[in-house]
Formats: structure tokens, C-alpha cells, sequence
């Protein structure tokens, strides 16, 4: 499963914005299948901060561990957010 | 009739020269004339508006005093239309605002950060406040492209209130600051929070970046290579929190 960030936005800053994302996507990841990889692809994202990632890409992490990826990381606030969320795992990423 | 002599007129500045200067539109410029807010001098037989480069020059620089002012007046009164976010969504809106003006001047390796630092102080204001403001709800959020400045500031319960409630060992607003700064700390228990100003502190102190940071008693000087907090004590008192993020090294 390829999810493209940009679709939620390119400015993700708030936790309200994070969380919505992450309740609106629920129906999506039910449909994951046992053995697929979950790619999140951060192209087009301009701003990321912990407070969005923390309600999104947290509990992704949490919930399907290894099975994720992250590609195109190289926004320096991208690399700062998953560096600054190293408790959840996603610093691992860098 | 005032005579326009090349030297005058090398003083002075066109709308069109300001709006870019200050980073708003030019009808926002006209508004603010009819209001007395930033007064132009008219010329010519059409009556186009010009300014004084002094005047504006002083408008920049007062930027962040208007919000320090603002943020620890003894009376509540909202700021004014164009730098008052009152709800989440008009500061996202004003921010991406931020973020297109910032693309005209830096890179985007720079408009990626400061947006972001700005994002998340901003952002700090309102998930600590919600359902709590003391007075006036929102945060004050105005830039100074030309200065390259950033400012935030708002009326809310500060840090060390809403820290206390989680490390009910705070004893003032120095200790909650370096708490903020330092701790991976939440003031919205249970939610296991809190990297916000964390995540500011990383991105200052590896960039050519500034940032002044005030709540209570309590300010944060931060800049680039700092390995440890410089926080002191002010004389004046904000209950809320006030942030002047600066790149002018940029200028």
C-alpha cells in the first residue's frame, strides 16, 4: 500500500489535522493485507512537525511496526520530526 | 502643494514596493490608511499613495513590540484583524501565508524549517488553551520579511500552568521553561506528548536561526550551536507566551 502524504496536505503542522488524517485513513488500513508493506511517501510534503506526525505516522508505526516504510525523506523538517520521534521508532528511519 | 524633488522622491516608497515589504496585500495597505493605521502621502494628480521609508522602517521594527505589548497588557482586548488568529484554522491558513512569502526570499530547506518552528509554537498555543483561555482566545501571529522576523504571542495560561498539572514540582516559570525545552513532557496527561519545543531547540541551535521565547517570568535566548539553555529571569510578566524567531543571517 502506497500512502502519499501530500494528499493530506503540505503543510502538516496540528495535532487536530494529524488525528483527522489518521481517523479518515482507518477504512484504507483495514485493508491491508497480512504480508503487505505500507509505504508512506513524504514527496510534495513542504512542512512536517511532531505534532501531526505524532497523531499519524505514531500509531502507524505502532501498529504495523516493520511492515512500514517511509520514502522521499528529505524535507529538513521531515528529518527533523522523525529524529525528534525517536521513542515511537521513527528516527530508525534516517 | 508639496514639491516632489528627486530626493524626496528616493525616499519614498509605492504601495505596490510596501505590500511586498511587509508581506500583505495592497488593499490591506488601503484599509490601513483609511484607518490611520500605517498613513500614506498622496501624490500626484490621480492621488497614488506613497510612504515615507521611515515610517515603514519603523512599522518593522515594531512588529514584535505591538505583540510583547499585546501579550502582557493588563487588559484584554483582541489584537488587530490582521495579525489576530483566534481559531486554528485562520493561523494554518496564515502560516501557509508565511510559508509562500518565505519561498519568495530563501530556500526551501528554510522555508521548510521556519514555517515549522512557527507551526509548532503556534500550534502549542492552542492545543494548551483549548477551552481554557483566560481572556482572549487565539494567538497573535505578524512577520517582518524584510527584517526576516517572526512573531507569536498569546494570552493563555503559560507554561508553567499547564506543566504543573503533570510535575506538580515546578516551582516557577524558569524551571517549567527549561522543562518545555529540554523534556519529552506533556501538560495534556494522559496523551504521551510533548516534543513540540524539543523539536524547536533542534532546529535553532543547527541553523543559522534565533529565538526569543518568554512565558511568565521566565525568557529563553536560543541560537545556533547552543549546547545549553540561557534562561533568565524578566522584570515584566507574561502569563501567556511570547516568541520572536529571527534568520536574519539570511538578510
Amino acid at each position: 500500500m502506497n500512502i502519499e502524504l501530500k494528499k493530506f496536505g503540505t503543510t502538516l503542522v496540528s495535532r487536530p489535522a494529524g488525528k483527522e488524517a489518521w481517523l479518515a485513513f482507518q477504512p484504507v488500513l483495514k485493508e491491508v493485507l497480512l504480508d503487505e508493506k505500507i509505504i508512506v511517501n513524504f514527496d510534495g510534503v513542504v512542512v512536517l512537525t511532531p505534532s501531526w506526525a505524532d497523531e499519524f505516522l505514531t500509531p502507524l508505526r505502532s501498529n504495523f511496526k516493520d511492515k512500514v516504510e517511509l520514502i522521499n525523506i528529505n524535507n529538513p523538517s521531515v528529518k527533523a520530526t522523525l529524529s525528534i520521534l525517536d521513542d515511537s521508532g521513527l528516527s530508525s528511519y534516517l | 502643494m508639496h514639491r516632489f524633488t528627486y530626493t524626496t522622491m528616493h525616499k519614498l516608497l509605492s504601495i505596490g514596493q510596501v505590500a511586498e515589504l511587509l508581506g500583505v496585500s495592497i488593499d490591506t495597505l488601503r484599509r490601513w490608511d483609511s484607518a490611520g493605521r500605517l498613513c500614506s502621502i498622496r501624490s500626484g494628480v490621480h492621488g497614488h499613495r506613497f510612504y515615507n521609508r521611515s515610517d515603514i522602517d519603523q512599522y518593522l521594527q515594531d512588529i514584535n513590540t505591538v505583540a510583547l505589548n499585546w501579550a502582557k497588557s493588563t487588559s484584554a482586548v483582541e489584537p488587530n484583524p490582521d495579525v489576530y488568529c483566534q481559531t486554528r484554522d485562520i493561523f494554518q491558513a496564515r502560516l501557509e501565508k508565511l510559508q509562500s512569502e518565505l519561498s519568495k526570499i530563501t530556500p526551501i530547506e528554510v522555508v521548510s524549517l521556519i514555517t515549522a518552528v512557527a507551526g509548532e509554537i503556534g500550534n502549542n498555543s492552542f492545543d494548551h488553551n483549548l477551552g481554557n483561555w483566560p481572556d482572549i482566545p487565539g494567538v497573535f501571529f505578524s512577520y517582518a520579511m524584510r527584517n526576516r522576523k517572526v512573531v507569536l504571542a498569546d494570552r493563555g495560561q503559560g507554561i508553567l500552568t499547564t506543566l504543573k498539572r503533570v510535575r506538580s514540582e515546578l516551582a516557577n516559570s524558569s524551571e517549567a521553561l527549561k522543562m518545555a525545552f529540554t523534556e519529552t513532557v506533556s501538560g495534556r496527561y494522559p496523551e504521551t506528548r510533548g516534543n513540540g519545543l524539543k523539536f524547536v531547540r533542534s532546529i535553532i541551535v543547527k541553523n543559522p536561526f534565533s529565538l526569543y521565547f518568554q512565558t511568565g517570568d521566565a525568557q529563553l535566548y536560543l541560537k545556533k550551536d547552543d549546547d545549553e539553555l540561557n534562561i533568565k529571569q524578566t522584570e515584566t510578566i507574561i502569563k501567556g507566551c511570547y516568541a520572536l524567531i529571527s534568520f536574519e543571517e539570511l538578510l
